[in-house]
Parts: structure tokens; C-alpha cells; sequence
């Protein structure tokens, strides 16, 4: 299915698969982008030798097109944002700010651009800046979130702006996919769902809580810090809410309770101490696919609903 | 309109509240998130037809008056 999003990428389906931290590497990108979306690697705080290892790993592993995504409060942000020049990486992502300053960089690489935005504002200043398209997240989604929801964020960015718009956070299947066309979208991006596929090379025990998550399983932490986060309740997640509620407790304390939580989900599988980031859709994710299944599933579905119905995305 | 009372209106209708402002006041002592922030400078860019440039740092309201007043004299 050809969309704004597809045309402008070069990708079969318009679907892109959401940087994690910690775990989105080559693995995981490589096989969505064999599957005809497009898979992103996770820069994360790592630096530039370990992103650029993995760019080659997905490199040998796809001819398709795939993307990296910048986390723009990494320390490691400057030669992580270079290098991504130098290797020439088809499509990058940015989380976490506002990635004016190396939109020029990028651009001269032949980078496509699309930065996560979370409001109009951010959306229409990095169109300005020349982005070739914006990612509306709404804080459904797992991962650092912001206020506004999906339903309520992406048309009113689909109005501020002229670039095309992808949807993201709580869309998990081909009804998700149609309800952000209905909004204006012109593809989407998934992190949740994609935590599940067979490549994803996180641990097994995150899998299994992703699984056997259900509506009303995950909860936000952080505002505090301003940086909230969406994961699975479980003994992390509740005892760092009631030191975020206790005033005794400062803000530095807070900061070095969360050091090391991603990690000991994502690759130590360590149920009660990591923080297991997810969206609020893994109550609907229930089966370990491969990620082409996934893909083609999700289409097939989309594609069937709009059957008959004319849409310009 | 001053621009500290144009400022004011944008950072009033911001916090969803009248605060008081004056060239002194800090933008920590105002608690904005990065959203808000990001709407700030989009509603000041919008309303003066200038840029504040990328690297853009909120201290007090003073000094974000001079760089607005500064932007608008060499458009
Ligand atoms: C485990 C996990 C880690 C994430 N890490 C990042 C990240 O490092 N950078 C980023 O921009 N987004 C991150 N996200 C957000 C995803 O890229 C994506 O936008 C989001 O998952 C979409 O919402 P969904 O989870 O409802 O599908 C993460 C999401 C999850 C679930």
C-alpha cells in the first residue's frame, strides 16, 4: 500500500517500527525492514562505534531501507549525529528535543528526517527547520511520554503543518492503522507490538510481561523529574511512585533509583527491579510473531477495512 | 503594546493563569515544561515574524525582551 510515507521513504508498507532503547537494534530492524516496513536501531546513550556496529550489522542483514533514532539528550549526541552522516543512514528519528542543529548535517547526507514531536508547536518548528516529515506520539505509547493522547494530538498536528504525519502510540493492529488514516496520518509508527516479534532480541521475561499485560497494566512515573515514562507495574514502577509522592525523598535520590532499570529489563530480564517499558496496547499483544507476520497482518487487516473507501494519504 | 506586556500575554495564556512578570522574574522560578517552552518561542516567533535562532536559552524575561527587541530592529 503506497501512502505519503511510503513514497517519501521508499518502504512496501507504511509502518515503521519505533527506536527502544536498550533493545530496537539490528536484529529487530533489519527484519522489519525486510518485512516491508521500516525498522529503526536505537542509539540510545550508547556512542558512536557501538551505533555504527550495529548499522553495519543491519547493513549486511538488508538492502531495504531502515533508520536510526537519535535520543537528543544522550551525552554522546554529537559524534552519534555525525557518524549517522558519514554512514549515510537513509532515515533518522530524533526523541527527546528539538534537533534543529543538525538538520543541515543531515540533509547534506541525504538523511530523511522525522522527528518525534509530542505538540503543534514543536511539529511546526521543525518543519520549519526543513524536516521532511514529524511522528505524532501520543502518551499512550510506552517509553517517555507527554500529556496529549494520539486521538486528540495527531489531527491538530496534521492541521498546523504541511509535511506528511505519522501516528504513534497505542496503535497495534489494522484498526489502529485505519483510525490514524482517519485522523490524517499517513502511516504509523509501533514500538509495543514490535517488543513481541520473534527477532526482537530482548530478554524472554519482558516478553512474557508484554504477553500477559492487559488494559490497565502499565503506568507513568517521572513527571516529577519532568521526563515520564510509561512501563508495566510491577515492584519497580510502584516503589518509584511513592518515592516521587514522598516530598522527603529529593530529586537526586529519585534520579539514582531509575540508573540501570532499563537495562536490567531489557537484557537481564530481572522482573522485579527493571522497568519494562510499554504501551498502553499491550493488553492486546498476545502472540510472538516474526516481524514480517506482524507487518502483514497488520496491513492486511487495515487493508481490508478500508476496502471500497477512497482516502488521500 | 510593550513587548513585556506581549510577553506576558503569551506566558499568562501559557500557565492558563494571570502571573505577574517582571524583567527580573527567572523562567526556573516559572516552572515550564519543554512543551511550554517550545510554544513560547513559536508564539513570540509568530508574532513578531522573527527568529530567536536554534540555541536559544530562557533566563530572565529581561534578557529574553532584548533578544526579541533586538530580532525585530534587524529584520
Ligand atoms: C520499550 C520501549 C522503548 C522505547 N524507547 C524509545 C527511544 O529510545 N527513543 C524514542 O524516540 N522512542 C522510544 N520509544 C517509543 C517508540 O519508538 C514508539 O514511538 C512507541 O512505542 C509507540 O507507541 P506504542 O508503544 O503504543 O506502539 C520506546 C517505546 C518502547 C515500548
Amino acid at each position: 500500500m503506497q501512502t505519503k510515507l511510503t513514497r517519501l521513504l521508499g518502504i512496501r508498507y507504511p509502518v515503521i517500527q519505533g527506536g527502544m532503547a536498550w533493545i530496537a537494534d539490528a536484529s529487530l530492524a533489519s527484519a522489519v525492514s525486510n518485512a516491508g516496513g521500516l525498522g529503526i536501531i536505537s542509539a540510545m546513550n550508547a556512542g558512536a562505534d557501538f551505533v555504527r556496529e550495529e548499522i553495519r550489522k543491519c547493513r549486511a542483514m538488508t538492502d531495504k531501507p531502515f533508520g536510526v533514532n537519535i535520543m537528543l539528550l544522550s551525552p554522546h549526541v554529537e559524534e552519534v549525529a555525525q557518524m549517522v552522516a558519514e554512514e549515510k543512514v537513509p532515515v533518522v528519528t530524533t526523541g527527546a528535543g528539538n534537533p534543529l542543529r543538525f538538520v543541515k548535517l543531515w540533509k547534506e547526507a541525504g538523511t530523511r528526517i522525522l522527528p518525534v514531536v509530542a505538540s503543534t508547536a514543536l511539529a511546526k518548528m521543525v518543519e520549519r527547520a526543513g524536516v521532511d516529515a514529524v511522528i505524532a506520539e501520543g502518551g499512550e505509547s510506552g517509553g517517555h511520554v507527554g500529556d496529549l493522547t494520539t486521538m486528540a494530538l495527531v489531527p491538530q498536528v496534521v492541521d498546523a503543518v504541511h509535511i506528511p504525519v505519522v501516528a504513534a502510540g497505542g496503535i497495534g493492529d489494522g484498526r489502529g492503522v485505519v483510525a490514524a488514516f482517519a485522523l490524517g496520518a499517513c502511516g504509523v509508527q509501533m514500538g509495543t507490538r514490535f517488543l513481541v516479534a520473534k527477532e526482537c532480541t530482548v530478554s524472554d521475561a519482558y516478553k512474557k510481561k508484554v504477553l500477559a499485560a492487559k488494559d490497565i497494566s502499565t503506568m507513568v512515573t517521572g513527571r516529577r523529574l519532568g521526563h515520564p515514562v510509561r512501563a508495566i507495574k510491577n515492584s519497580y514502577m510502584n516503589a518509584y511512585a511513592k518515592l516521587e509522592a514522598d516530598s522527603n525523598v529529593p530529586d537526586e535520590e529519585l534520579e539514582k533509583f531509575g540508573v540501570g532499570s532499563l537495562r536490567k529489563a531489557a537484557k537481564d530480564g530481572n522482573a522485579e527491579e527493571g522497568c519494562f517499558l510499554a504501551g498502553q496496547i499491550a493488553g492486546m499483544v498476545s502472540r510472538e510473531q516474526t516481524a514480517a507476520e506482524i507487518v502483514s497482518e497488520v496491513m492486511e487487516q487495515a487493508e481490508a477495512m478500508m476496502e471500497g473507501v477512497k482516502w488521500d494519504v | 503594546m510593550t513587548t513585556l506586556e506581549k510577553l506576558k500575554e503569551i506566558l499568562c495564556e501559557c500557565k492558563g493563569e494571570d502571573i505577574d512578570i517582571t524583567p527580573e522574574t527567572n523562567f526556573d522560578e516559572l516552572e515550564f515544561d519543554s512543551l511550554d517552552k517550545v510554544d513560547i518561542v513559536m508564539q513570540i516567533e509568530e508574532a513578531y515574524d522573527i527568529s530567536l535562532g536554534e540555541n536559544l536559552q530562557l533566563s530572565t524575561v529581561g534578557e529574553l525582551i532584548a533578544k526579541i527587541d533586538e530580532a525585530v530592529a534587524n529584520k
